[in-house]
C-alpha cells in the first residue's frame, strides 16, 4: 500500500491546486460541511477530492445524509488504489460540479439513542440530479444516518456502515 | 380618550413596581426580625405608601383596596400582630439528584454489572482497554479502544475508537442504554494510562490502528476456552470479565 492509502483524510492540498485557497488556521479537515469545505469522494466516480459549493436544502451546514452541490478538485488517477474497474473510471473531470451526498462527517453526529459517530474526515458520494449514485462502487465506511434519510442506494453500495 | 384620573384608572405597569416596592419592602421586614427582634410593632400589611387607593373600612377597621392584592407568592410569612419571633434554621437542603440517579441506574441496570465495570476498582475497565459493544438491535459489534469514559451518574458513557476500511471511526456510547445488549473487555492496557483522556490517540503517532486483530484472536481464545468448558460461557465470563447482562 502507498503511504497515501493509510491516510485517506488528509487530503493533498498541494498538488490539487487549490493550494493559495487553503485556510491557513486549518490544520485538520473542517468539521461542518459548508462552503469550500473539502471532501473525499469515495466511489469510483473518477474525482477524488471535491469542494463544497452549496449544500441543497435550508441548512447552514450539512451532515451525513444531507445533499450538497460540489466542484471536482481533484481527479483520482486511473490506477488509484481499490478502483481497479478502469472502465468505469473517470466518468468525472476536474472542474465538474456535481451533486454528491455526505456519508462521513469529522463532526458527531448524535443518535437518537445517545450514542455518537464522528469520522477522521469527511467524505461523500457522487450522485446525479435523479439522486442515482455516479459510481458504481464504494470503497469505504458509511455513515449509519444514510438510512434514516432513505439514501439506501449507497447503503448497499457500501462495504460498511458505523 | 382615557382621562379619567389616577384614583381610579392605574396603568398596568403600576402593578409591576407595586409588586416589586411590596417585595422590597417585605425583604426590609425580614431582616428586622433579624436585628431588632420585636421591639417594634410591624405596620399592616405590606401595601404601598400611596394612599390613593387604600380605604379604611370604616366598620371593621379593615383596609380596602380598589384593586386586588395578592398573596406574596413564597415570601415569609409575617403576621404583623403577633410579636415577631426568631426564624427557626431550616433544616439543610437536600440535593435530589443524586437518589433520583441511583434509582434511574437501579432500573436500568438491576444487576449491577454496568456500574461495576466502570467503577474505580481494579478489575473495572479503564481507559486505554480495548473494548467491544454489542447491540441489541443486531448488527456488527464495535470494538476499540478506550478513550476516555465520561462519568456522569445515569449519563455514563464511553468514547471507543477504532479504525474501519482505514479511516478512524470513534463512537460514544452510554453504558446505560438498553440498545447496549453488552460490553467486554477485550484487552487491557500493559499499563495503567497516566492521562484521563487519551485524544492523543488521535494523533498519527500514537493512533493504534485497528483493533480488529486483537479482537479476532480474542475470539479464538474464548471459542477453545468455551467448547473446553463443555458448553456455558463460564470460561469467556472470567477471561473477559463480560458485562455480558441483558
Amino acid at each position: 500500500m502507498p503511504q497515501e492509502a493509510c491516510m485517506p483524510f488528509i487530503p493533498d492540498w498541494e498538488s490539487c491546486g487549490k493550494a493559495s485557497r487553503r485556510p491557513s488556521n486549518l490544520s485538520t479537515p473542517a468539521k461542518m460541511i459548508q462552503l469550500k469545505t473539502m471532501l473525499n469522494c469515495i466511489d469510483n466516480s473518477g474525482a477524488a477530492i471535491v469542494e463544497c459549493v452549496m449544500v441543497v436544502g435550508q441548512k447552514r451546514h450539512a451532515s451525513i445524509g444531507d445533499r450538497i452541490v460540489c466542484v471536482v478538485q481533484k481527479q483520482r488517477s486511473a490506477n488509484a488504489e481499490g478502483m481497479a474497474s478502469s472502465s468505469a473510471a473517470n466518468k468525472v473531470k476536474r472542474g465538474d460540479i456535481r451533486h454528491a451526498v455526505v456519508v462521513r462527517t469529522r463532526q458527531k453526529v448524535t443518535r437518537r439513542d445517545g450514542s455518537c459517530v464522528r469520522f477522521d474526515d469527511n467524505a461523500c458520494v457522487l450522485i446525479n440530479k435523479a439522486g442515482d449514485p455516479v459510481g458504481s462502487r464504494i470503497n469505504g465506511i458509511v455513515g449509519q444516518e444514510l438510512r434514516k434519510k432513505k439514501w439506501s442506494k449507497i447503503l448497499s453500495m457500501a462495504p460498511m456502515q458505523a | 380618550m382615557n382621562v379619567s384620573p389616577l384614583f381610579f384608572r392605574r396603568p398596568l405597569g403600576c402593578l409591576k413596581t407595586t409588586s416589586l416596592r411590596q417585595a422590597a419592602r417585605q425583604q426590609k421586614v425580614f431582616r428586622r426580625t433579624l436585628a431588632t427582634a420585636a421591639t417594634e410593632q410591624q405596620q399592616p400589611a405590606s401595601f404601598s405608601d400611596h394612599n390613593f387607593y387604600r380605604i379604611t373600612d370604616k366598620k371593621t377597621k379593615k383596609i380596602r383596596t380598589a384593586f386586588a392584592i395578592y398573596e406574596p407568592l413564597a415570601a415569609p410569612e409575617v403576621t404583623p400582630s403577633t410579636p415577631l419571633k426568631a426564624l427557626p434554621l431550616k433544616p439543610p437542603h437536600h440535593d435530589p439528584m443524586p437518589a433520583l440517579q441511583a434509582a434511574q441506574i437501579a432500573r436500568m441496570d438491576p444487576t449491577g454489572a454496568r456500574t461495576a465495570l466502570f467503577a474505580k476498582t481494579r478489575g473495572a475497565a479503564r481507559v486505554g482497554d480495548v473494548l467491544m459493544v454489542t447491540h441489541r438491535r443486531g448488527g456488527e459489534p464495535f470494538a476499540g479502544v478506550c478513550l476516555s469514559i465520561r462519568r456522569a451518574g445515569i449519563d455514563t458513557a464511553i468514547l471507543l475508537r477504532n479504525h474501519m476500511a482505514k479511516v478512524g471511526v470513534e463512537m460514544w456510547y452510554k453504558i446505560y442504554n438498553k440498545n447496549v445488549a453488552g460490553i467486554e473487555i477485550v484487552k487491557r492496557r500493559a499499563k495503567r494510562a497516566r492521562r484521563a483522556r487519551l485524544t492523543y490517540m488521535r494523533k498519527p503517532k500514537h493512533d493504534m490502528g485497528s483493533v480488529d486483530s486483537i479482537v479476532f484472536a480474542w475470539r479464538k481464545t474464548r471459542k477453545v476456552l468455551t467448547t473446553r468448558g463443555g458448553g456455558g460461557n463460564k470460561g469467556a465470563a472470567q477471561k473477559g470479565a463480560a458485562a455480558k447482562k441483558k
